[in-house]
């Protein structure tokens, strides 16, 4: 049963994408309509495809595609999707149908705006679901022009310098990733494999491993955002609109971690091994580091996007611990935080929508006036500090579980670890309870525009979060 | 514990009815309680360390969502956030003390977690630092939700919300939660003599912050709320002392006695809101009432009650637990039990001050001479116009169903809109009526809980040591440990007994005699 289903997946939001040039310009509102059509058809096809042709028992690859692309650098085509894979997929199909109905407000330069979401759409999907290096790297260097663009033609007020933080920061990444591919890609043999089977397969010393891991953990660093290198983020977040925020936060950030499981861990283990207790460390900081700092943004948006720093940080802690319950709970955490991050971004979009207030100390009292957004909110705020009931906590204990057993470490460490962890579980409440109270809590009275809401985002964002039980 | 939990929840449902009924946020308010309700079941019926972790969370968070209630307040968004981080503290360290015997136990479930510790403690295989770390970490976690000495701060703030609420979370059930945690894990804690010491110090050392406290607060239901605190230490003080059925025990009493007063409170409040108007500060500031008696007598009796319960008057029901308390504080420890009789007496002394205050007397509103904190506040009252913004408490008298979703007082200029010679009028109006009893509905439930405080001291009565609360909570959990009991059977011999409750009742009665002479004078004087 060789029905090329990947590929169609992964090209036809692009495809699909080239054919709104050829819309009329006029009327958004068939652009719309048109985007929505496919991404929605592209989620169903994406479902269909995962339920009847995947088994969930199987490790190995499956719907896996083999084409000879560029004969010359035997670079082959090569998708297939396991079971680390399907969630990302999953996930990315439903954020960005939501996103691109988050961005229906959108009026301006419509065509290019929805190509983008659509080639995004591709990029996405081809990057968790290439089985081959150089392809995921492709697909990597995919995602930034779109996002570039679509920061900087519909972002904020700083958003010029925003793109440009990014693009730089993420193609300097980049370039890391692109030594990484091709210095694992012509080692040990005379033709270049990329493949990832092959390359799991390999063995290097110990030293090589350890540069790659190196340069590959520089440029993931930089896309999911691992302190020190995860400023581009607060700006990028803080100026874009919100459903590219939405996107950005939630997909892109999750490509990273996807990455630094696929490449980091399968292919390069004894480097891993040697550098996990760093990671873990790291991600410790990196939680209490962006909780803290959340506290201190005046901008809504930079707050949340402080929030997703340090929701990473336990994926971080997730991966690095070298247990399963650890890459469990990551892998949860994963798409426990696109839905939330998702959410939160998107609602504090339709809010500045309404009330054109980007910064917290102008608003306040506003839940009289939007009482939906307000109820939605709240509950996105206790998701977000990992309340029980939501996914969210369950993905933070299977991390701390993961900590806990992880059989590699000392006591003393992991105590200290664990603690520091929990910590960032105290931060977490203050800083969202606090977003929460500055926006809606208080009175006070301003001209309060029409509240008229937006109602199928929304309700599909929190049915499914709430869905999202353990 | 559930019969606790579903009896107090049934009848502050029953309340909250129809005090809500003109509240446009009656269905989230419902939303809430039931939410609460269910995790406040659960939590009393797990069996499963992360279980009680999950709903002592969920617990936590309908607490914020229901002190916030009326967010539109400033002060109770503060609060709200308050509880809630505190809340957040307490479970942080709850769920390292989790992480931490699961490291060791390898298991979550109560009955394992029991015996592999056990054995794990006969063998001395285990650390015992360690142990001791984590067993307080857990203990933390308690702390926290009982409002207990350094994580207190929260319960009073918590008076933000509406009186049902408090009544609900803050007297009977969720506070409980934290000395059933604690109760729960009791035989884990045992066996470490350390942890055993610090739960009866911190106890202690509530108990005599809270009555402390609560000797000088203006506001009624801040100073029930640091009562709460107080009979929270003797409860954690209890379990200090390994004398579990007693601290089980003062929960229940407690919380009927709690609830009745709060109740009984909001009726109060209810009744002041007609003259003092809609702002809490005033409403629940206890100087403005007085001479109460005349005018809401049912609510008066029902408080009279729970205050002589409360204090530990027989046959009333907190009398027996806390008598078995404080006796047992006697075999424990010299020092606590003097700190704890003496409190027992203060609390007498405290209760009915603000019994006194509120029923006793003449209506202070008429008074001109009171000189509290907020004079000017006080002076607008009386003489319309002073202080303009304090005026706007007349229109959400006039107005009390069409105000916008029945925010407090809303603190900015905005309001003020009106002319203030129209409200003139209507004071003149105002200073003769008087505060009015409750409704029907809302009287209904204080008498059933004011039946319950009278008799659920029956439950106990220590001629038979058995009480018959203890096959319900057997069959929750592993048989009790009664360490005292084993040592003393110290009611065995009835002169004993009776030697201990005279002494603990003559405390108290001499405190209420105080606080009379104390606050009779107070009055009479002031009568012009």
């Amino acid at each position: 049963n060789y029905f090329p289903w990947l590929t169609i997946i992964v090209f036809l939001p692009i495809s699909a994408g080239s054919l709104l040039f050829f819309l009329p310009h006029k009327g958004n509102k068939l652009i719309k309509w048109y985007t929505i059509c496919i991404c929605i058809f592209e989620l169903l096809l994406t479902t269909y495809a995962f339920c009847y042709h995947f088994r969930l028992d199987d490790p190995l690859i499956q719907l896996a595609e083999d084409y000879k692309w560029i004969n010359f650098f035997d670079f082959y085509w090569r998708l297939g999707i396991d079971g680390l894979s399907i969630g990302p997929i999953l996930l990315t199909g439903f954020i960005t149908t939501l996103v691109t109905l988050a961005a229906w407000p959108v009026t301006r330069d419509s065509r290019l705006f929805h190509f983008l979401m659509l080639a995004m759409y591709s990029g996405q999907i081809g990057s968790f679901s290439s089985r081959d290096l150089l392809l995921f790297f492709i697909m990597w260097e995919f995602e930034l022009i779109p996002v570039y663009l679509l920061l900087s033609m519909w972002g904020g007020k700083k958003r010029l310098y925003s793109a440009t933080k990014f693009i730089l920061y993420t193609a300097g990444g980049s370039v890391f990733l692109l030594i990484g591919v091709l210095g694992l890609g012509l080692y040990g043999s005379n033709e270049p494999t990329l493949n990832f089977e092959t390359l799991a397969n390999q063995s290097y010393p110990v030293a090589l491993e350890i540069i790659f891991y190196i340069g590959f953990l520089i440029a993931l660093a930089v896309k999911s955002p691992i302190i020190p290198l995860h400023t581009w983020l607060p700006d990028t977040h803080g100026e874009a609109h919100y459903s590219t925020c939405m996107l950005l936060a939630r997909i892109l950030l999750k490509m990273g971690a996807y990455g630094l499981v696929r490449i980091n861990m399968e292919l390069l283990p004894h480097a891993h091994s040697i550098f996990s207790p760093w990671l873990i460390i790291v991600g410790t900081m990196q939680i209490i580091y962006a909780a803290s700092t959340s506290l201190g943004q005046r901008n809504l948006k930079k707050r949340i996007a402080y929030s997703s720093v340090s929701h990473m940080g336990f994926i971080i802690i997730g991966i690095g611990s070298i247990t399963d319950t650890g890459l469990n709970g990551a892998i949860l955490q994963i798409i426990s935080h696109g839905f939330i991050g998702a959410a939160l971004f998107f609602l504090a979009g339709t809010s500045y929508d309404r009330m054109r207030l980007v910064y917290l100390d102008e608003m306040g009292g506003m839940a009289v006036s939007i009482p939906k957004i307000f109820t939605m909110f709240s509950i996105l705020s206790m998701a977000s500090l990992a309340l029980p009931g939501m996914s969210g906590f369950v993905a933070e204990l299977i991390v701390f579980f993961g900590i806990i057993t992880s059989q590699k470490y000392f006591l003393k460490p992991k105590i200290l670890i664990t603690f520091v962890m929990a910590i960032g579980m105290i931060l977490t409440p203050i800083y969202s309870l606090s977003m929460s109270r500055q926006m809606f809590y208080g009175y006070k009275l301003f001209n309060a525009p029409s509240s008229y809401f937006f109602y199928s985002g929304p309700r599909e964002l929190f049915v499914s979060i709430s869905i999202f039980l353990p | 514990m559930s019969i606790l939990i579903t009896t107090v929840e049934i009848f502050v449902l029953i309340y909250s009815d129809n005090y809500m009924s003109h509240d446009e946020g009656y269905l989230r308010f419902f939303a809430f309680m039931s939410l609460f309700n269910t995790s406040m079941l659960g939590l009393v019926t797990s069996l499963n360390l992360i279980q009680i972790y999950i709903f002592l969370e969920l617990v936590g968070m309908c607490s914020y969502l229901l002190i916030s209630f009326w967010f539109t307040r400033p002060a109770a968004a503060n609060a709200c956030q308050k509880a809630f981080v505190t809340n957040r503290i307490g479970d942080f360290g709850l769920l390292l003390g989790i992480l931490g015997f699961y490291w060791i136990m390898g298991s979550f479930e109560f009955q394992d977690l029991f015996e592999i510790f056990n054995n794990l403690i006969y063998n001395n295989e285990v650390h015992f630092l360690f142990v001791t770390l984590c067993a307080s970490l857990l203990f933390a976690g308690a702390v926290a939700k009982s409002a207990q000495f350094p994580l207190h701060v929260w319960l009073p703030d918590a008076m933000e919300g509406p009186t049902p609420i408090s009544t609900l979370i803050h007297a009977a059930t969720m506070v409980a939660a934290g000395i059933f945690l604690v109760a729960c894990l009791l035989p884990l804690f045992i066996v470490i003599p350390y942890i055993m010491n610090l739960i009866s110090l911190i106890g202690i050392i509530t108990v005599l912050l809270g009555a402390t406290l609560a000797l000088a607060q203006k506001d009624i239901k801040r100073g029930l709320a640091y009562s709460t605190m107080s009979q929270l230490g003797y409860m954690m003080l209890a379990l200090g002392m390994g004398s579990y059925r007693a601290a089980l025990f003062h929960l229940i009493t407690h919380a009927y006695s709690k609830a009745l007063l709060f109740l009984a409170t909001k009726s109060i409040i209810h009744s002041m809101e007609a003259i003092v108007g809609y702002s809490p500060e005033k409403r629940q500031n206890m100087v403005f009432m007085g001479g109460l008696r005349k005018h809401v007598p049912i609510t008066q009796i029902a408080f009279l009650v729970g205050t002589l319960s409360l204090c530990g008057i027989p046959p009333l029901a907190c009398f027996w637990s806390k008598d078995e308390i404080l006796s047992d504080s006697w075999l424990y420890s010299p020092i606590f039990a003097i700190i704890a009789w003496s409190t027992a007496g203060l609390t007498a002394f405290y209760m009915f001050r603000i019994y006194l205050l509120t029923f006793e007397g003449h209506l202070n509103v008429h008074f001109q001479k009171y000189s509290g904190k907020k004079s000017s506040s006080f002076y607008s009252i009386k003489l319309w116009g002073k202080e303009k913004q304090k005026i706007i408490n007349r229109n959400f008298r006039l107005f009390p169903l069409l105000t916008m979703n029945n925010n407090e007082q809303p603190y900015t200029i905005g309001g003020k809109k009106e002319a203030l010679i129209t409200i003139t009028n209507f004071g003149y109006k105002k200073a003769f009526s008087y505060p009015h009893e409750l409704d029907n509905i809302m009287l209904f439930p204080m008498l059933i809980l004011l039946l319950f405080t009278l008799f659920v001291g029956a439950i106990a009565i220590p001629f038979n040591q058995e009480g018959m609360h203890l096959d319900i909570l057997s069959k929750l959990l592993t048989p009790s440990i009664n360490l005292l009991h084993q040592n003393s059977n110290d009611f065995e011999d009835s002169y004993q007994f009776f030697k201990n409750v005279t002494f603990s009742v003559s405390i108290a009665c001499f405190r209420i005699f105080t606080t009379f002479f104390l606050y009779k004078p107070f009055y009479s004087s002031l009568q012009n």
